[in-house]
């Protein structure tokens, strides 16, 4: 074995954080200099609260009551687009957002409003993800928002429609204000699973033209039908206004931007904010003629849609590369666009992306997503809608300036399939190998065939956009799905155990009994009361989302996001319409311990019923006292095969795992109109459900985080990434279309990539993952020095980004539960 | 049984390791077979060097004789005894010839044994879990060491049976070892790694143990008898032993002729010290490091003669 020194190679990352310290300029600043000062002017602040779009939208929906739930949001949309306050920001070139200066974030009181009292007081104070609010601002909330909203809100409903045995699975008191994190409920905080538009019909149309065709529609009603009376002409009517609203918004942009440009001295700056006037006075109302027109009318859109309703994750950025091609095509060829204008065009809207901050106010919410994560997936790369590759001068052009300009946001997904040419898998490799994170990847020769056979055609599977963290959505033919349950699954391990109980909560019966695992007999026994404990979970998940599906369309509406659906205009409906005719409802319920579960059985398989080396009775007494004093103990079981090392041992249990979830998905779903698949997709979710789960047969001490994702236990996938993958292929039911996406995350040490040699290696590292038709993988590129130096002096390391559970985010924002979590996954050098 | 079916032939290695991006082109799996012919100061597998089974003890593991004395109740020949510090003594001559598996009952896996015996079929499943791998990189399996040709037949089987699998396969030799097994190895391999240490004789055996005269002569057969062969040449860089211009100068001067060999120096470094410790050993080179400036001035002299 010949090792070089792990740490002498740095990515260019880490380069910078060093450089960064000793004071020298970022090497790229001098060429985007506009990005990286509007970038130093909030880098680092604690996010702040802004509370216009919630106390705008109380206003309205105060003065609507009783009127048909769609037209009340769209008169809620236009009174915020006609008061809420209109900034345009120094330096910036885009206009639009969709709250106060800085780093900020929204309230959504429909949704979680009954937590706003706790949240006012907690936030400032949380320890994650801490937010800033002024007391104006609280007197605000207080008085004039919450008392609106008692007894209204969404998650009150749910709290009170969930049965008695799904709610002691799900909530830790009668309010629901606080999660089991056993079957944890997650649309009360996200309202819908993720989503993504279709951008491409603003920028075509126009809203003036999607106005202009809800006017047409309106005059073919049947003015005698009482359905088109009752139900489609609110709907259209919505349409309408929703479509001034986006009108109005952007035109009070125009005119302070030219009120602006009237008091501005300097020269340069005041053409800047002319045109950036001319620019909001024409799009999103019109048609985009330009690539600065059609940047800017998106920026509108996604800004408004957040606006109109929290959307998980953040609303995605969709095939930029895409449908902004054409544009970037024209003005090149007019020279009216460099590449370099191009680049601080779309910087512009990245450093605006950064400063919107996806406030979770309740503390589950929080806790699932630590960091201030947000992930408006921007999507590159991949398949034309007739199968040709769809990579261009664009395409190139997004990875460039991940690799220049040091920002977690977009969350970038480069779509991967078996006719990538080198070149786009090369500057993949090379913006992989440059320590940040990005970009991650999505496999369509997973996507495209599963989605297909869920009912797509090829032309709209091949047109998927990634959407959230790894979901891909089609949006002109997906409906919109709630947040799906969050399942614990390792909380079920425990209730084998303990004969249906948990000690974290004592004497309460939460699962079935499956008698005491001291009598089991036999491997089979074991197994037999884990199905038991597991099916008892995926029912009370598949209840949930019954009751969700049902329950969310009296609660939200979202016209704007429905005008630019194919299928809700064709059949005057609104998104949330739990059944919309021909649509393909793609949601799903979420694998939680996946490594932990699996590891946990593998070990009392192997050393209570085949080897004997242990009883389960003693077993059992050492997890009681948290291996405390039986450190021999919990050896032994650790070093049982592991799932992640491609060991057909533990790998099967993970696939007959894997089966229990996609039969039961295949079965069942129906009963609930959509696709309910089986994901494996923490976020960071892993921490908080480790918290409620006391110590497991793997070794895992109690309290501590689960496995993260369909990645292997911290340091058990001791054979190295090719291992990783190959467990990863093994444990999945091919045969099944009732999957859904699979989260994997390895890490690299710098070494193992080094040049241009080190970059052959990690495409055809990246080839076999599209073989092996696995859904996700991303990668961390870091040395575990930095990241304990960064423990040890966050100040210094304050723009360090890491990955983690499918997003980036800054490493010191995170608390020191997570940071020691990252430090702990195996590295993947080769030592 | 066929004759010529050599699968079921076996020999010891102590370890396959998946995923290794130095080891020759690609993404590879190497197989390490146990003993060597050199004994060098520097080595960083010295559980390589003996062709026995060895027994070996990572104290940092050890849970400690207040935790668990498994392993001294499972000694009959009394080679493990209590020891201070809460670590075992361990008299490795009383262990040698005990058939007893004390590691089998060590919970942490600080009793371990550096080398199983394994049959070529049975290392070459797993090598051929990564084939995928290495279809997309060029990459393989790689035989290393120790010296792998040191168990000739059973290193030739596994290059024979790598390629009935259509897997790409990588030497490594420090070039001490028959020729006519050498010769064999060049003509089923895809690439030979050639270790050339030093070319002084007497400065060799120094270093090693033994002289450079074999190695220089097998090496420049290797050039005459396989021409288009896939041959890189290495020289680990050891402080005070060639860590000079003159030592890498005379290297560079046996390479002169052939242009097509590839060249690296690999700089020293010392993580092999453990595995000195595990084994009952202190590590020979001690502390010492490699000076980080003359490292880059040989390579700068090897960019500059070999281009």
């Amino acid at each position: 074995m010949r090792n070089p020194e792990c740490c002498e190679v740095m990515t260019p990352h880490e380069q910078r954080l060093f450089d960064k310290m000793e004071g020298k300029e970022d090497r790229f600043r001098a060429g985007h200099s506009r990005v990286f000062t509007i970038l130093e002017s909030f880098e680092g602040l604690r996010p702040r609260i802004d509370v216009e779009r919630a106390k705008y939208f109380t206003e309205s929906m105060r003065a609507t009551e009783g009127q048909p739930l769609v037209l009340r949001w769209a008169k809620a949309m236009r009174h915020i687009a006609e008061n809420i306050s209109v900034y345009i920001d120094d330096h910036q070139l885009l206009a639009g957002r969709a709250g106060a200066q800085g780093r900020y974030g929204i309230l959504y009181p429909e949704l979680d409003g009954d937590f706003l009292g706790l949240a006012i007081e907690d936030l400032p104070k949380r320890t994650e993800s801490p937010f800033t609010i002024t007391p104006e601002d609280a007197r605000v909330v207080v008085d004039e928002i919450a008392p609106f909203w008692k007894g209204k809100t969404y998650h009150e409903s749910l709290n009170l429609a969930l049965p008695a045995d799904v709610h002691k699975l799900t909530y830790d008191d009668p309010e629901g204000l606080h999660s089991r994190f056993i079957v944890n409920e997650t649309s009360s905080f996200r309202s819908s699973i993720q989503w993504v538009h279709d951008y491409e019909k603003v920028l075509k149309k126009g809203f003036g033209g999607l106005k202009q065709e809800a006017l047409e529609k309106l005059a073919a009603l049947d003015p005698l039908s009482p359905a088109d009376n009752c139900e489609k002409r609110p709907f259209l009517e919505a349409v309408t206004i929703v479509c001034d609203a986006m009108a109005i918004w952007a035109r009070r942009h125009a005119a302070l931007a030219r009120e602006k440009a009237g008091v501005e001295t300097n020269a340069t700056r005041k053409a800047e904010l002319l045109t950036m006037a001319d620019i909001c006075e024409r799009v999103p109302e019109h048609p985009a003629r330009t690539f600065h027109e059609a940047v800017q009318s998106q920026w509108f859109t996604q800004m408004f849609s957040r606006i109109e309703q929290k959307t998980g994750t953040i609303v995605s950025n969709g095939r930029m590369d895409q449908y902004l091609y054409p544009f970037y095509e024209k003005d090149m060829a007019e020279g009216r666009l460099t590449e370099d204008s191009a680049l601080e065009l779309i910087e512009c809207m990245w450093v605006g992306m950064a400063q919107f901050i996806d406030l979770y106010i309740s503390p589950t919410g929080g806790a699932f997503n630590e960091g201030y994560a947000h992930w408006e997936a921007v999507t590159v790369g991949g398949q034309t809608t007739d199968g040709r590759d769809a990579t261009n001068d664009l395409t190139y052009l997004f990875l460039k300036s991940k690799r220049e300009f040091p920002l977690h946001y977009p969350d970038l997904a480069a779509r991967i399939h078996s006719r990538a040419p080198e070149r786009y898998l090369w500057e993949v490799a090379e913006t992989i190998k440059d320590g940040s994170g990005f970009p991650k990847l999505i496999n369509d020769e997973e996507i495209i065939p599963l989605y297909v056979s869920k009912g797509a055609t090829f032309e709209e599977a091949y047109d998927y956009a990634v959407s959230g963290c790894t979901e891909a959505r089609m949006p002109n033919r997906d409906t919109y799905t709630s947040g799906g349950a969050y399942i614990n699954f390792a909380a079920a391990l425990e209730m084998v155990l303990y004969n249906g109980r948990m000690k974290k909560y004592g004497v309460a019966d939460l699962g079935e009994h499956t008698g005491d695992p001291c009598e089991f007999k036999s491997w089979d026994d074991l197994w037999n009361a884990y199905v038991a404990q597991h099916k008892l979970f995926l029912k009370t998940a598949f209840m949930q989302q019954h009751i969700i599906n049902n329950l969310r369309a009296r609660h939200f509406a979202q016209p704007m996001g429905s005008t630019l659906h194919d299928l809700c205009m064709k059949h005057c409906l609104d998104l949330h319409t739990p059944q919309i005719p021909e649509g393909i409802n793609l949601g799903y319920f979420e694998y939680i311990g996946y490594g932990t579960v699996v590891d946990s059985l593998a070990a009392l398989k192997k050393v209570v019923f085949e080897d004997k080396t242990l009883t389960m009775a003693e077993v059992i007494e050492a997890l009681e006292c948290n291996f405390e004093g039986k450190e021999d103990v919990r050896q032994i079981l650790r070093n049982a095969p592991c799932y992640g090392n491609n060991d057909d041992y533990a790998d099967t249990i993970a696939r007959d795992i894997d089966q229990l979830s996609v039969e039961y998905g295949a079965r069942y779903s129906k009963d609930l109109g959509m696709h309910n698949d089986v994901r494996y997709v923490p976020f960071t979710s892993h921490v908080p459900f480790g918290k409620v789960v006391s110590a497991t047969p793997n070794g895992r001490k109690a309290w501590s985080p689960l496995s993260d994702g369909s990645s292997a236990s911290h340091g058990a996938d001791v054979n190295g990434p090719t291992a990783v993958l190959l467990s990863n292929f093994s444990s999945k039911n091919y045969g099944y279309r009732s999957r859904a996406a699979r989260m994997l995350n390895i890490k690299f040490t710098p070494k193992c990539l080094e040049g241009d040699d080190g970059t052959q290696k990690l495409v055809s590292f990246i080839r076999t993952f599209c073989d092996l038709k696995l859904w996700h993988v991303q990668f961390n590129v870091i040395n575990r020095e930095t990241l304990l130096a960064a423990q040890r002096d966050p100040e210094k390391y304050r723009n360090l980004i890491v990955r983690i559970a499918g997003y980036s985010a800054y490493f010191v924002d995170l608390s020191p539960d997570l940071q020691n979590d990252l430090i702990a996954r195996t590295e993947h050098g080769t030592m | 049984m066929n004759p010529t079916d050599d699968t079921n032939g076996n020999g010891i290695i102590f370890n396959i390791q998946k995923y290794s991006v130095h080891d020759g082109p690609g993404i590879r799996t190497v197989v390490f077979l146990k003993g060597c012919p050199l004994r060098c100061e520097w080595c960083s597998n010295p559980e390589s060097q003996a062709t026995r089974i060895q027994l070996a003890y990572n104290t940092g593991r050890c849970l400690g004789l207040s935790q668990c004395v498994r392993c001294v109740e499972m000694c009959l020949s009394g080679a493990i005894s209590r020891g201070e510090d809460e670590r075992i003594v361990i008299d490795r001559a009383l262990c040698a010839e005990c058939t007893r598996d004390c590691t089998s009952v060590c919970p942490s896996n600080a009793l371990i044994t550096y080398g199983v015996r394994r049959t070529v079929r049975e290392v070459l499943r797993t090598v051929e879990q990564d084939s995928l791998f290495y279809a997309r990189s060029g990459g393989g399996m790689t035989l290393s060491g120790g010296e792998p040709l040191m168990q000739g037949d059973f290193a030739l089987a596994l290059l024979r049976e790598a390629r009935k699998r259509r897997i790409g396969t990588a030497v490594e030799t420090c070039g001490h070892v028959q020729w006519e097994t050498l010769d064999e190895a060049c003509r089923l391999t895809r690439t030979l790694l050639f270790d050339l240490k030093h070319v002084d004789p007497a400065r060799h055996e120094a270093g090693t143990g033994v002289t450079s005269t074999l190695i220089l002569e097998n090496f420049r057969r290797v050039m005459e008898h396989h021409p288009k062969l896939h041959v890189m040449v290495r020289t680990p860089v050891i402080p005070g032993f060639n860590d000079d211009e003159a030592a890498i100068s005379a290297i560079l001067d046996v390479l002169a002729p052939y242009p097509h060999v590839e060249y690296s120096l690999l700089p020293y470094h010392r993580l092999g010290t453990q595995k000195y410790h595990f084994l009952g050993r202190e590590a020979p080179m001690g502390e010492v490091k490699l000076d980080d400036k003359r490292m880059a001035s040989l390579s700068r002299l090897v960019a500059a003669r070999r281009g």
